[in-house]
This record gives C-alpha cells, structure tokens and sequence, in this order.
C-alpha cells in the first residue's frame, strides 16, 4: 500500500475512533432526580396509551406513574431497579426499548452483527480487487479495434 | 485465513439466516401479549387506599376474609357500560353472602360524573373513587374495564381484561373461593 493511502487510512481511522469516543463519553454533569425519573419514564410505555411514553403522555395513569418513578428516585432506587419494578407489574411490553437479554440481545445484535460482516465483506473484496492484474491491451486487440472500427 | 472472503460469505449468511428465523419465529406473535392478562396473578393484594363516595377510606387491609371482586369502571367508557347489567345481575346474587364484597374503583373519571352515573345506575356495591391513579397503577391496570378476583388471605387468582359477562364473574369468584 502506497504511504500517502496508508497515511489517508490512518486519518480517516482516527477520526472515526475519535468521533464514537466523544460520542459516548460521559457527560461530566450529574443528573438531577428529576432528570433521572424524566429518562426513566422516557422508556416506559403509557400503559393505557398506544404508542406514548409515559413521559409524553398526560393520562392519569401515565402521571401516576412520573410520580412513583420520581419518588422511587428520591428514595435511591437505581434506574434498572426501577423499571424491573414495572416489569414485574406490567409485563415486558411496559419497556420501549428491547432489554439486554433473551430475543432482546438478538433485536441489537443482528443488525450490528450484519453491519460489521458486511463491512468486513467490503474489506475483503476491495484487497482482492486490487490483487488482481490490470489487462492491458496487447498489439493484437488494438488491430482487432481498429479493423472492427473502419469496417 | 485461506479463503477470507468464503468466511466473511458464510458469516453473512449465518446473520441472514438468523434475522430470517427470529422474524419468522416472532412474525405473528403478539410482542404486547403480555398486556392481556395480569402480571400480578399469584401475588398478594398490592397496598391501596381510595375513598368511597360515602367518604370512608378503603385499603387493601379492609377487604381481608372476603373473597373481593375489584372492577375498574368509569362513566364514559363504553365497554363498562356493556358490562354493568352483568355486574348488577352478579351483584344481586351475592350481595347477602358475608364471605363476599364487591368494589368498583373509578379510573380516569371525574367525582361528579362518576358518583351520577352510579346513582342513575343503581351499582348498590362499594363505589371508590382514585383521582390520582394510584390504585389504577398498583393493580397494573392498562384501561376499563378491568375485573380481578381477590382471596379471602389477599392473592389475586384471577383477572378480566374486557367487559364481564355474568358467567365470567362467577367463575372468578369460585376461584377466589376455591383457592383461600
């Protein structure tokens, strides 16, 4: 590989790597309570809503709920504990998001998985393509042309 | 690797054939089947407190050595008025039975629409109201109606998510009984 690709390569790396780091680093604020129970109750469905959380939702049971969830946060309940609670009350469908385990590791496995087999696909085949020779015209297909051209 | 290329294929195939069984394993089932029925059979009587349109308050602990029907209801909502000469024509044959108590709590309503409706209805059972849901959500309710059968010693052994015919009634009550 020619220095100045490597060196491209490199870069375009870096960047990358850099950019998912910043990404996901941390913020270095402390949420509050209350944001905490906001985000909580951001990834809890309305139980008697079809596609709201019970954060956007503003039936008596949704606020109910900001409320319990709020207080369980005052009282130091960490945010797994609290939405285990409600999936023992309410059953899994109470979760927006798929849990981390059972069908829900395959929900944000296979597309991952896909992506990264594909992208090594890619990999692979553009070292290949570059393996192979060019084909260069030999004096014999040039006169072959050049007959089919003033035929 | 002799033949990456083959593997990075193979390995391809492997995740399309995977998403391919979990979609047609999952393609049909109900992801919110869970919302059909309550999470919370088997389990003691969650703790509650709610205010009878006499004024009185009601918790779980006033409801102990009776086998209890608890329906959630409201003026408005359709379904419950399906339901209510069920649970008037249910009401009326046990309502002499010591052993027995029937409570109506009021979801997503407003005092004076609920407390006129059940008067223009004649419901004679325990009317509760719970402004602030908070009964609605230690049950788990998900809308109304809603029905569930309590034992004398306080577990839930049955639930109805839809409106109740008599004989659905009945049947919960014999295992509110059956089960004490």
């Amino acid at each position: 590989m020619r220095p100045t690709r490597s060196l491209a390569w490199g870069v375009l790396g870096a960047v990358v790597i850099v950019s998912l780091v910043w990404a996901a680093w941390p913020s270095g604020d402390t949420p509050t309570d209350r944001e905490r129970a906001h985000e909580v109750a951001t990834g809890l469905r309305c139980p008697d809503c079809e596609a709201l959380s019970v954060a956007e939702s503003s039936t008596p049971t949704a606020r109910a709920i900001r409320r319990d969830v709020l207080a369980r946060v005052e009282a130091g309940a960490s945010d797994e504990t609290i939405r285990a609670t409600y999936i023992e009350r309410y059953g899994e469908s109470i979760v927006l998001e798929p849990e981390g385990s059972g069908l829900g590791v395959l929900v944000w496995g296979l597309p991952v998985a896909a992506l990264i087999s594909g992208a090594a696909g890619l990999v692979f085949a553009s070292r290949r393509w570059r393996r192979e020779p060019r084909l260069h015209a030999t004096d014999a297909d040039e006169a072959l042309v050049e007959k089919t051209r003033h035929a | 690797m002799k033949h990456p290329a083959r593997s990075i294929a193979l390995s391809v195939a492997l995740v399309v054939i995977a998403f391919s069984v979990v979609l047609a394993t999952q393609v049909g089932s109900d992801p919110r089947a869970d919302a059909k029925v309550s999470q919370l059979l088997g389990d003691p009587l969650p703790n509650f407190s709610v205010e009878t349109l006499d004024g009185a308050t009601l918790t779980e602990a006033d409801l102990a050595g009776r086998a209890v029907i608890v329906n959630f209801w409201n003026s408005w909502c359709i379904p419950c008025e399906q339901e209510l000469p069920a649970l008037k024509a249910f009401y009326a044959r046990h309502a002499d039975e010591p052993d027995f108590v029937m409570l109506g709590i009021v979801r997503s309503d407003s005092e004076g629409a609920a407390r006129t409706h059940a008067k223009a209805e004649g419901m004679d059972w325990v009317i509760a109201l719970d402004p602030e849901a908070d009964a609605a959500l230690a049950f788990g309710t998900r809308g109304q109606p809603e029905t569930y059968a309590i034992t004398s010693d306080g577990v839930i052994v049955a639930s109805l998510y839809a409106p109740a015919r008599v004989k659905d009634l009945e049947a919960m009550l014999a295992e509110a009984r059956r089960s004490q």
